[in-house]
């Protein structure tokens, strides 16, 4: 099992980050996949938020778990999230995406075992430089194998 | 657009059942290795039932949903905060609402906290905090 020191090694980790485009067949299917009517406007779903900010970090969800010391084959959950939508974004948008890993956490359930939590904060930047929306969340990494 | 006062139920949203083939879908769309959400082996050897689970992502989609509903459009919705405390399976009724717990005047219109949830019969499988601008 990754040592707490490891674990707590990569606190401030800065993911490299990229760019994030709201491509319009993405909303039509993201809408279509989650039951919500296209929204109006232009107006991009607000899960976009979390969406754009996760393809746009510049790693991969597999490298996420990875700095975690896990594979995707471990059962990684979502323990919480947020979007904070400073304004709403739009169908063919495009931002820069920011941000790291902000807390881990290490704790001990008499069902779950030992597990632990992985906090990262990313920022959706829009052309004009302004922080468009906050994606903020927190994986559970199960530490069953131990 | 609604009023809102504190104490207001929101209307519910529901969504039944849960669609496996739509779990497939989100997982090409986000590029999410996790197998859980498609592969029921996956799922039996991690000792979590025989049925693919859904992606948090869509849980909390389905409270913007209730909430875009709600206000007139997702163009409203302000910050969304969840903590996720069981699965959603596939071929599961959920069900998303909320109440709302503050109101405020905003820039624009009013700003209302809700106190929002996604449940599954008499559980809650989500559940969380949203603040929504409902324009004047």
């Amino acid at each position: 099992m990754t040592s707490l020191a490891e674990l707590q090694s990569i606190v401030g980790h800065q993911f490299p980050g990229g760019t994030y485009r709201v491509e319009p067949y993405r909303n039509w299917l993201t809408c279509d996949t989650v039951l919500s009517p296209l929204p109006a406007d232009e107006v991009a779903h607000p899960m976009f938020c979390y969406y754009g900010a996760l393809a746009g970090m510049g790693i991969s969800l597999d490298e996420l778990f990875a700095l975690a010391g896990a594979t995707a084959e471990d059962g990684v959950m979502f323990g919480e999230a947020e979007i904070d939508l400073r304004r709403p974004l739009r169908i063919g948008e495009s931002f820069t995406v920011r941000g790291g890993i902000t807390d881990v956490e290490r704790k001990e359930g008499k069902r779950a075992g030992v597990f632990d939590i992985v906090a990262f904060r990313l920022e959706l930047v829009d052309a004009a430089g302004e922080v468009a929306a906050v994606s903020t969340n927190s994986f559970v990494f199960p530490r069953r194998a131990s | 657009m609604p009023t809102a006062d504190v104490g207001d139920a929101l209307p519910e949203w529901t969504v039944d059942p849960v669609d496996a083939e739509k779990m497939k879908t989100m997982a090409a769309l986000l590029a999410d290795p996790n197998p859980i959400h498609w592969d029921v082996e996956a799922v039996r050897d991690l000792g979590m039932g025989d049925r693919p689970v859904n992606q948090g992502p869509s849980n909390m989609a389905y409270v913007a949903n209730m909430l875009a509903a709600w206000s007139g459009g997702h163009q409203h919705l302000r910050t969304l905060r969840v903590r996720f405390l069981a699965n959603v399976f596939a071929g599961d009724r959920v069900v998303a609402g909320g109440r709302v717990s503050a109101v405020e005047p905003a820039d624009g219109g009013t700003l209302a906290t809700c106190e929002v949830w996604l449940r599954r019969g008499d559980d809650t499988v989500m559940a969380g905090e949203a603040r929504v601008l409902l324009p004047a």
